[in-house]
């Protein structure tokens, strides 16, 4: 399935997958937030969060701001 | 005397903003700079406790073994305050503002919904409705607005007891556009933390909203921007506290004419004007 992750298409082979597996599979570690289809996610969540084919996943972490 | 060990607030102690108390009333953004280690030393040397950071998309690659950026911040041991920089609508700000929540452990959240892509002028209706949501989900919205004396009016109404209105658009380093209307926010709001917000260019810039009456500034491209960013920092961090002791001081009126100080009384080789 095709899942858009921080604007680029990534395919995954697993066709049932939550926020945990593929933040897993991409090797994302802590200080990050998620937000799915544009709505923020809990990090309590993931592993319950399913994400379907053409879902849009955002991965935030900390950068400078004014 | 020691400057740097008087700089703390008069009046009555410290500068209370949100419930936590500071001793600065400048507030200073993390970006632009230079390098990371100037931004930590500019920060430093503005006396800043409070920092704004922000949040944006990052691959897993470039966050191995750490994110370098927050890590520095983390160590200075300051007040966050986060942005929702870049959002152009509600939904995209009150989404923002709770992955911040999260990642940056904070509540507080600097609110701006941009408008007009040229002038990044806040979008007023989006910045509202934001608010509301927002505080009903428990945040401090500290709201990024221009100087409207009825959208304040209807910020307040909502709970912000912080409000946030330009001096002039974001990096433009104009100065105040319209002290007028920040000084009838002013007059209008005398309980609300008043901060000037975007636009400040010089210390002059800083000393003229402090004058004015306002509680505190937040800036960033002055600073990092400026030829010595360092030096700069220092220079607002001095201006911030000057303007501010002007303000409680209260300045004397203008008159159309001159009035000599020194005492006329005794004066010698007088001449009468006739």
């Amino acid at each position: 399935m095709k899942i858009s992750i921080n604007g680029e298409i990534k395919e995954f082979e697993n066709k049932s997958l939550t926020i945990k597996d593929i933040l897993e599979e991409m090797n994302y570690g802590k200080g990050i937030a998620v937000a799915l289809n544009e709505t923020f996610v809990l990090r309590d969540k993931y592993q319950e969060t399913i994400v379907n084919s053409g879902d849009r996943l955002d991965i935030l972490s900390p950068v400078q701001g004014g | 005397m020691d400057i740097e060990k008087t700089m703390v607030d008069t009046k009555g102690g410290n500068w209370e903003l949100e419930g936590k108390k500071f001793h600065s009333r400048l507030m200073i953004g993390s970006a632009l700079y230079p390098s990371p280690e100037i931004m930590k030393k500019a920060i430093i040397a503005s006396g800043s406790q409070i920092v704004t950071v922000a949040l944006r998309r990052q691959s897993a690659t470039s966050l191995q073994g750490g994110n370098q950026f927050w890590n520095i911040i983390k160590e200075l041991d300051v007040t966050v305050l986060p942005n929702t920089a870049g959002c152009h609508t509600a939904k995209e700000a009150i989404t923002t503002a709770m992955m911040a929540r999260e990642i940056f452990e904070t509540n507080w959240i600097k609110l701006e919904v941009i408008g007009n892509q040229y002038t990044l002028q806040p979008d007023p209706f989006a910045l509202v409705e934001a608010t509301k949501s927002l505080i009903s989900e428990g945040f401090r919205v500290l709201p990024y607005m221009t100087d409207d004396l009825v959208l304040a009016q209807k910020l307040a109404d909502l709970g912000c007891t912080t409000l946030m209105p330009w001096g002039s658009p974001i990096g433009s380093g104009r100065g105040l556009m319209n002290p007028y209307n920040l000084k009838v926010i002013r007059k209008q709001f005398p309980k609300l933390n008043l901060i000037v917000d975007a636009g400040i260019g010089k210390p002059s810039d800083a000393i003229e909203a402090m004058e004015l009456g306002f509680d505190g500034i937040l800036l960033n491209s002055a600073v990092a921007l400026a030829q010595e960013p360092i030096k700069m920092a220092k220079a607002f961090k001095y201006a911030t506290y000057a303007g501010r002791l002007g303000f409680e001081a209260g300045t004397m009126q203008k008159r159309d004419m001159a009035t000599p100080s020194t005492p006329t009384v005794g004066t010698p080789f007088w001449h009468q004007f006739s």
